[in-house]
């Protein structure tokens, strides 16, 4: 579904990815970890085509395109769905129309019909009710006042209602506590299928707990430096990331 | 040049004139330098203009000046009841409401151009007794060879009055319209006025309200869409004299192309006026680096127990923002709608009636998606 291949990208003149490659397959939950500057948050907004990355050597295809040929509204629309670290708030922009807006936008690129309010609606509440979530979020503008916490439950809502090919959490864990740590791993799951695929980054082993990863990657100074199975983050939690670094290190001499 | 026109448009003395034209100056002489005649006031208003004010429902209660002269013709203002009463002295209309007026009187201004640059003029002076009073008033051109208007308003508001004013001014780039509210406010009475300036050559409102009696209290939303060569300033002039008054002033701005905006908004607490509340925010959206937007908030205090709070920014639009609706499916277009749209209606928000909050909102985000490009 999605193959990245010697990704070199920079950020305000400064190389920030150095050759990433990465496969990810339909159906395949992997996780991304790494220190804090490894280029975590970076890969992330790379996918999603955020303005402000320069992209100098490498490509990522997925589904067959050039991804970052795609504005990202193509790409949204063509599956890609990024799980924001630090969701904005839109003041004035009410939530429950801005979705509207998002899913039919997304719906008529693809040439499908555009849901009318009661639809549209009706599958509100369904996926309100499949995540434990109040409909006051629906009231209020886009994530404004919204806690932290109600920020990032309100990302996995909007991936819930826009059912994503390829969902990219970007340290969605970060700054959570145990419930709604429990809460978005819930609503992960609960979307895993043969067809849909998962990248999620993330500093610490805790979320993987809860979303059991097919495939982990130690992102380090730009570089996938180590690929495992779910055992892998726990090995990372015991040792820390200098463990890694360390192995390379005697792995080069 | 220009002296003859602000003689005419004419307040305050000659520095403090010269000084609030500072940013129209050049719109100013440019007006200075053409030659009008007098505007046809008995002119035929075209199909697609009359459309945009003939709105259901203020059918019977409205009132069409045309170049500056109460139409007859165009006028339908069968509905106003026995509490309005009009007159007419030294070419001042005089209007006076004695009593509550739920349904909203429409008051329609329309610029219409000959075959050379014209102008025209009105007056008015308008009482509200007691009671309650709605009134919309609208201000529209037809583009062509130019037309330059000029209304002078004298605004009463008698003790424990209210008068909710909603004002739009709709010009093509050819119209001109300088503009004088002058609004006093009694005892307990209340202004609640909204601004809405699409478009214009050079449009400018000047906005004097005195607020008198104690307890008086002003409302004041206002925003301005610019593009293309337009031009629209604003200048409030808002005194506290008496003890115990409130004005909150919401103003919003945005200026794409080559257009000019211009905000100024003074605030002076009188001595005396102790327990005076002032609040003014005014925040201002450039969608382009040829677009211009200056703001000025002044607020002068001479009182000793005041609660004032003010602040003015001019910003660009939130690019984050912008790619996290980008990010979900919603294409640049209409995600710049969106965001400038919620930007402007704020000062909507204190529109009761939702059909005419609708339609302002209707014609801003017309406004707004051509500025898009």
């Amino acid at each position: 579904m999605l193959k990245i291949e010697n990704l070199h990208v920079r950020v305000a003149g400064k190389e920030i990815l150095k050759g990433l490659s990465l496969e990810v397959k339909a159906g395949e939950v992997h996780a991304i970890m790494g220190p804090n500057g490894a280029g975590k948050s970076t890969l992330g907004n790379v996918l999603a085509g955020r303005e402000g990355y320069e992209v100098t050597e490498g490509s990522v295809v997925y589904e067959g395109k050039y991804l970052l040929e795609l504005e990202p509204e193509e790409r949204a629309a063509e599956g890609v769905f990024l799980a924001f670290q630090y969701p904005v708030e839109i003041p004035g922009v009410n939530n429950t129309y801005f979705l509207r807006a998002a899913l039919n936008a997304q719906r008529k690129h693809r040439g499908e019909a555009e849901l009318d309010s009661m639809q549209f609606l009706k599958r509100v509440r369904e996926k309100l009710a499949v995540l434990h979530l109040k409909d006051e979020l629906l009231h209020r503008a886009v994530n404004e006042g919204f806690s932290g916490g109600g920020k990032k439950r309100n990302e996995i809502f909007q991936m819930a209602l826009l059912e994503p090919k390829l969902a990219i959490l970007d340290e969605t864990d970060s700054g959570l506590d145990i419930d709604a740590l429990k809460m978005v791993a819930d609503g992960v799951n609960a979307m895993r299928s043969s067809e849909r695929a998962f990248l999620v980054v993330t500093h610490y082993q805790r979320l993987l707990d809860y979303i059991v990863p097919d495939v982990v990657h130690v992102l380090a100074d730009g570089r996938i430096v180590e690929t495992g199975d779910a055992s892998l983050a726990h090995k990372l939690e015991e040792h820390g990331y200098a463990w890694i670094a360390e192995r390379k290190l005697v792995g080069a001499a | 040049m220009s002296a003859a026109l602000l003689e005419e448009f004419g307040r305050g003395d000659a520095r403090e004139r010269e000084e609030s034209w500072r940013y129209s100056k050049m719109a100013l002489r440019s007006l200075s330098q053409q030659n009008f005649v007098a505007a046809d006031t008995g002119a035929e208003l075209p199909e697609t203009l009359r459309a945009q004010f003939d709105w259901h429902e203020t059918r019977g209660r409205r009132v069409v000046v045309v170049n500056g002269v109460v139409s007859e013709r165009y006028s339908d203002f069968a509905d106003v009841g026995a509490m309005v009463t009009v007159g007419e002295t030294g070419g001042t209309i005089a209007v006076r409401i004695d009593g509550r007026i739920d349904e909203p009187v429409h008051v329609v201004y329309v610029g219409v151009p000959s075959a050379q640059p014209s102008r025209w003029q009105a007056s008015t002076a308008m009482v509200v007794v007691n009671g309650f009073a709605h009134m919309i008033e609208q201000h529209l051109g037809v583009d062509g060879a130019g037309v330059l208007g000029s209304v002078r308003r004298r605004i009463d508001l008698g003790d424990g009055a209210r008068l909710d004013l909603v004002s739009v001014c709709d010009l093509p780039e050819s119209v001109s319209l300088y503009r004088l509210l002058d609004v006093h406010l009694g005892a307990k009475a209340t202004l609640h006025a909204t601004h809405v300036l699409l478009g214009g050559r050079m449009q400018r409102l000047d906005m004097q309200v005195e607020l008198a009696g104690e307890q008086a209290r002003l409302e004041s939303r206002g925003v301005f869409a610019l593009r293309g060569r337009t031009h629209a300033d604003t200048q409030l002039d808002v005194r506290h004299i008496a003890r115990d008054t409130a004005c909150d002033i919401v103003w919003r701005g945005v200026a794409d192309q080559r257009a000019r905006g211009i905000f100024h908004g003074a605030i002076t607490v009188a001595e005396g006026a102790d327990g005076s509340d002032a609040k003014l925010s005014n925040k201002n959206l450039l969608l382009s680096a040829q677009a211009e937007i200056d703001t000025q908030p002044v607020l002068e205090i001479y009182a000793d127990e005041v609660k004032a709070a003010h602040g003015a920014t001019v910003g660009q639009i939130d690019e984050r923002a912008l790619f996290y609706l980008r990010s979900r499916g919603i294409p640049l277009a209409e995600a710049r709608r969106m965001m400038m749209t919620a930007f402007c209606r704020e000062v909507l928000e204190g529109i009761t009636d939702l059909d005419l909050r609708n339609r302002l909102a209707g014609l801003l985000t017309l406004q707004l998606d051509g500025g898009g490009s």
